[in-house]
């Protein structure tokens, strides 16, 4: 029972941190989807030249959806966005703004590398005078991305291989109090699998049980803190976007935890068979 | 059925076994005696493939022990039953757990478990107690379960080490009928003792080992 407990909390703690790279993951995906590149126009392009150019883009399997936004359409959206500042283009006589197409990409383009493959793609198309995107936002979301997932494999491997010795250590005793037992067997024909294979179960189903109880520790923990949030206010409407882990990840989990555990077993059994050979 | 051909062991440098060669026929009844530390457990515990020798060559029902690889040691000690001085029963199963245990090793049915150890317990004696823990046992009765489990899958070899050293003359002689029982059904039997009692009650044939030597064989006439 002490094992089953302290593996729980050792793999609650791997959870902690693949719930957050989880939520957060999917965090940075929804954020990733929101990006929209603007392809600027080279302002003499007669119309004709414009519409070559959109259907450049129209034909790009990377374009999801594209909007035009016509010279007078930004100097309206400029003044509605900023009446105070409208006098500003007033001045210049005529409108400096140019046309520019709002480009969203499919799902598989979004990615830092192919939003910035592409941009420098469209940058070569005569016409095009500019593509703009947020390049410091999804190159730093990259990077968080790629943080977490450093850590939460790290953190991941480390913690996995304490379950691993807490379950060999289990093992270990018990194999301790039955050496008289299993001395016994041996000596009456018992063969190695007949000897092993109830402790690999035993393992493995220790390995098990702690990952099913790390989940509900996880699972109440989670609630908890939504609950907490809805209380207090804060992050309002953070807490619909959570997640908790879908039911075919917490079975990878409780079969993940289940090869921890055989692992376990399988080392103590293998360092006990040689101390005895 | 048992060969040994210039076996040799040492442990630290120290001989347990020096050239030793001998030869048992199927169906003999052979005691091997010896004081402490002359070397017969080690050949006994050779046999079954618990020991390696350093030198030399074993038989045991045609297979050579020595060459045999660790995953097939288990087959020869399913042939081959062992009877300990300090009994080895398993305290927290019952008497019909503990002789059922060479039988469940193999996979035999639950039936036939049930017939053959009712069969072994009632050619020892003990029938009546196989409910009973190995604790509430008296010595003697302990080691006849000792000896149940050794014989219950029919094995070609019995080797016993020291059978008799926890028991009185009274047991002694009991237990030594008792082997000369399953010695006649036709088991070659071997027993390590330094027991003069058992020698005196055994008309067959002795092996003597001194400082790890063979001496040469005598009969000894009870």
């Amino acid at each position: 029972m002490v094992a089953i407990l302290t593996t729980a909390f050792t793999l609650a703690c791997v959870g902690i941190f693949l719930l957050l790279y989880v939520n957060l993951r999917a965090a940075a995906g929804w954020l990733q989807d929101d990006i929209r590149i603007m392809v600027y126009l080279d302002d003499r392009l007669a119309s004709d030249s414009i519409a070559d150019v959109e259907q450049d883009l129209r034909s790009d399997r990377a374009v999801a959806s594209l909007l035009f936004i016509s010279k007078e359409q930004a100097l309206g959206e400029f003044k509605a966005q900023f009446p105070s500042e409208s006098h500003l283009l007033e001045g210049l006589g005529q409108n400096p703004l140019p046309a520019s197409f709002v480009v969203a990409l499919s799902p598989s383009f979004r990615s830092p590398d192919a939003v910035k493959r592409w941009a420098e793609r469209v940058r070569q198309v005569a016409g095009v005078s500019k593509v703009d995107y947020n390049q410091d936002w999804i190159d730093a979301l990259a990077t968080v991305i790629r943080s977490i997932e450093l850590v939460a494999i790290g953190i991941g491997v480390i913690l996995s291989g304490a379950a691993v010795t807490i379950i060999a250590n289990t093992i270990r005793l018990t194999l301790f109090a039955r050496r008289d037992e299993i001395a016994i067997l041996r000596l009456i024909g018992a063969t190695t699998s007949f000897i092993r294979i109830p402790y690999l179960l035993e393992g493995a189903v220790l390995g098990a049980l702690g990952s099913a109880l790390s989940l509900v520790m996880l699972k109440l923990m989670y609630e908890l803190f939504r609950q907490q949030m809805r209380t207090t206010g804060r992050f309002s409407g953070l807490d619909n976007l959570m997640a908790f882990f879908p039911s075919s990840v917490c079975f990878a989990l409780i079969a993940v935890g289940m090869g921890l555990g055989f692992a376990g077993s399988f080392v103590s059994i293998r360092r006990f068979g040689e101390a005895k050979a | 059925m048992i060969q040994l051909i210039h076996v040799s062991k040492q442990y630290d440098q120290r001989p347990a076994l020096s050239d030793v060669t001998l030869e048992i026929g199927k169906g003999e009844f052979v005691l091997l005696m010896g004081p402490s530390g002359a070397g017969k457990s080690t050949l006994l515990r050779m046999l079954i493939g618990a020991e390696r020798p350093d030198g030399g060559q074993i038989f045991v029902h045609q297979k050579n022990v020595t060459t045999l690889k660790p995953s097939d040691i288990p087959y020869l000690r399913r042939k081959v039953g062992t009877v300990f001085q300090d009994f080895r029963l398993l305290p927290k199963k019952p008497v019909f757990d503990n002789v059922a245990l060479p039988l469940l090793v193999q996979g035999v049915s639950s039936a036939d478990i049930r017939r053959k150890v009712t069969e072994a317990l009632r050619a020892v004696g003990v029938e009546h107690k196989r409910d009973q823990l190995p604790a509430g046992l008296s010595t003697g009765e302990q080691q006849r379960v000792c000896i149940a489990r050794a014989i219950v899958n029919g094995p070609v070899v019995l080797l016993a080490d020291e059978p008799t050293g926890n028991l009185d003359p009274t047991l002694t002689a009991e237990i030594i009928e008792l082997f000369k029982l399953i010695n006649a059904r036709g088991t070659t039997v071997v027993v390590a003792t330094h027991d003069p009692l058992v020698m005196a009650q055994v008309n067959r044939r002795v092996l003597i080992l001194s400082q790890g030597r063979l001496l040469p064989e005598q009969r000894v006439m009870g």
